[in-house]
């Protein structure tokens, strides 16, 4: 640190916060506990917009929710929700001069203005978990390179915006349509490298609640979140979600581009880290999790007493069925609070009748309605993606 | 038409807005924060400055788990052909020593 300005500043943001001696800066450092370390993380700089964050990476932006946001509701606000930019963006919108252009294979390709994308259609609105595919990669044991996050790369948030499918129409899918491509205005600094652009089946483009979004949470799309629109995919993982949409395109054949065709992609059938060449699939569909939040790992809790533990639960791409909390040979139904919507946070409660049980390991397990259960053991990947094995915790009782 | 058959339940969560006023979208601009050359002392440091740091912060590698000297390679081979990184040839081998050194001279404190 040879800057006093942003020494200053970085001292600053870290007054009121339990102070963690971080390695070079005065700042509140988080712990995200990731195994084998490096596991600190900065809570600064503060970034416009955003309130305390776990700075991952200053530039491009990649900023995580401490998971102490998650305590309480199910909406995130606004200012605790991930950033994650795969390329620099542009940090000004001039709205008059902002275009969408919708291309591809359609019977008129269009450049629309953001009052033509307002009137492309009803304005709808949907509450949706928004999750990084690399959520909790940072956790993987044995561990992979990637970004390292714990498991504050989600939040949910009401979107509001048109269908894409009523934007699709002001040019008119044609013939033959096989997938949908979205661009955003992040591109590389290098020549030559591949842009980050994303595309879904076309059956899923047309659904009734994928959404050109310009609401969130009933706010302007923050610029770090992608203004003035940005896709949302319910059920998807983010990596579909572009933001600063500009173009729209409409594909007839595979998507061949990097992102989709290379990157993003999950092994077929489980695989080894010794494993190479192995068949893959493109990361789509969140599958269910769950996570307590009223406690944390290593916390003390009353001996004899009635233990009430809370949380957070999402079923992903199909509704959220049941929650359990599990410890060591035994299983405790939770209770679930109201249903905002299939693709939403859903809290859970449980309350065990007396902490004196083992409470070494304990995790909320969740169900969706399709059968699915998260597992007991990682279903470990090289990119580690879909994280979604059970988080468990260890309770002491005193 | 199963995929929409299974979207029913979706429709639940959508709610018209009819009566919301239009959407007026404003300029808008923010100012992002200064990145600091936040990067210990250690062999091959300069070769990270003047190759790395361009495109993204030095948390990028500082944060990685630590991975061999081989894995390293395969990382800067990554850049360089995938991302086109303007990474001089002559600079690897410091830029190599520089991450083997820092994931060494900086382990994580024991558990």
């Amino acid at each position: 640190m040879t800057d006093p300005r942003l020494t200053r500043r970085t001292l600053i943001a870290g007054v009121g916060g339990a102070a963690l001696a971080g390695p070079a800066l005065g700042q509140r450092m988080i712990d995200l506990a990731l195994p084998g370390g490096p596991s600190l993380r900065p809570t600064g700089p503060a970034f416009p917009g955003k309130g305390e964050m776990i700075v991952q990476r200053i530039r491009p932006p990649l900023l995580e929710a401490p998971m102490a946001v998650f305590r309480e509701g199910i909406i995130t606000p606004n200012d605790r929700h991930f950033v994650r930019w795969n390329w620099d963006m542009p940090t000004s919108i001039k709205a008059a001069d902002y275009r969408v252009a919708v291309g591809g294979a359609v019977t008129k390709p269009v450049s629309l203005t953001l009052d033509d994308i307002a009137a492309a259609g009803e304005t709808v609105s949907v509450v949706a978990v928004n999750q990084c595919a690399g959520n909790g990669r940072g956790l993987s044991q044995p561990r992979v390179t990637g970004t390292q996050w714990g498991n504050g790369a989600m939040a949910c948030a009401r979107w509001t915006g048109v269908r894409l499918r009523d934007v699709l129409a002001r040019a008119g899918v044609a013939e033959g349509a096989r997938r949908v491509r979205f661009a955003g205005l992040d591109v590389p600094l290098t020549e030559g490298a591949p842009q980050f652009i994303k595309s879904v089946p076309i059956d899923i483009a047309l659904r009734d609640d994928v959404l050109v979004a310009w609401g969130m949470n009933d706010e302007p799309l923050p610029i770090l979140h992608g203004y003035p629109l940005r896709i949302v995919v319910p059920g998807w993982f983010s990596t579909y979600w572009v933001k600063m949409l500009a173009t729209i395109e409409v594909l007839t054949g595979e998507d061949e581009s990097y992102y989709v065709a290379q990157s993003y992609r999950l092994p077929a059938q489980p695989v080894t880290p010794a494993d190479k060449d192995f068949p893959t699939i493109p990361v789509t569909t969140m599958p269910p999790r769950a996570f307590i939040t009223s406690h944390a790992d290593g916390d003390m809790v009353a001996k004899g007493e009635p233990l009430v533990l809370e949380g957070i639960a999402f079923g992903g791409n199909a509704p959220l069925s049941r929650v359990d909390l599990v410890g060591r040979g035994w299983e405790v139904p939770c209770t679930l609070g109201p249903d905002e919507g299939r693709y939403a946070f859903r809290r859970w409660t449980a309350t065990l009748p007396n902490a004196s049980i083992d409470l070494t390991g304990i995790g909320a397990r969740a169900a969706d309605a399709e059968g699915a259960v998260q597992p007991e053991t990682l279903a470990w990947n090289p990119s580690g993606y879909a994280r979604n094995v059970i988080e468990r915790i260890t309770l002491r009782a005193q | 038409m199963r995929a929409v058959a299974a979207l029913a339940p979706a429709l639940l969560a959508l709610a018209a807005c009819d009566s919301a006023p239009q959407v007026a979208f404003a300029d808008a601009s923010i100012t992002l924060p200064d990145d600091p050359l936040d990067l210990p002392d250690g062999p091959g440091r300069q070769a990270v400055i003047e190759n790395c740091i361009a495109c993204h912060s030095p948390s990028t590698m500082l944060q990685q788990p630590k991975v061999s000297r081989e894995k390293w390679q395969s990382i800067i081979d990554k850049m360089r052909t995938l991302y086109k990184a303007p990474i001089d040839e002559a600079a690897v081998p410091a830029i190599l020593d520089y991450m083997v050194h820092v994931q060494t001279a900086n382990p994580p404190p024991a558990p």
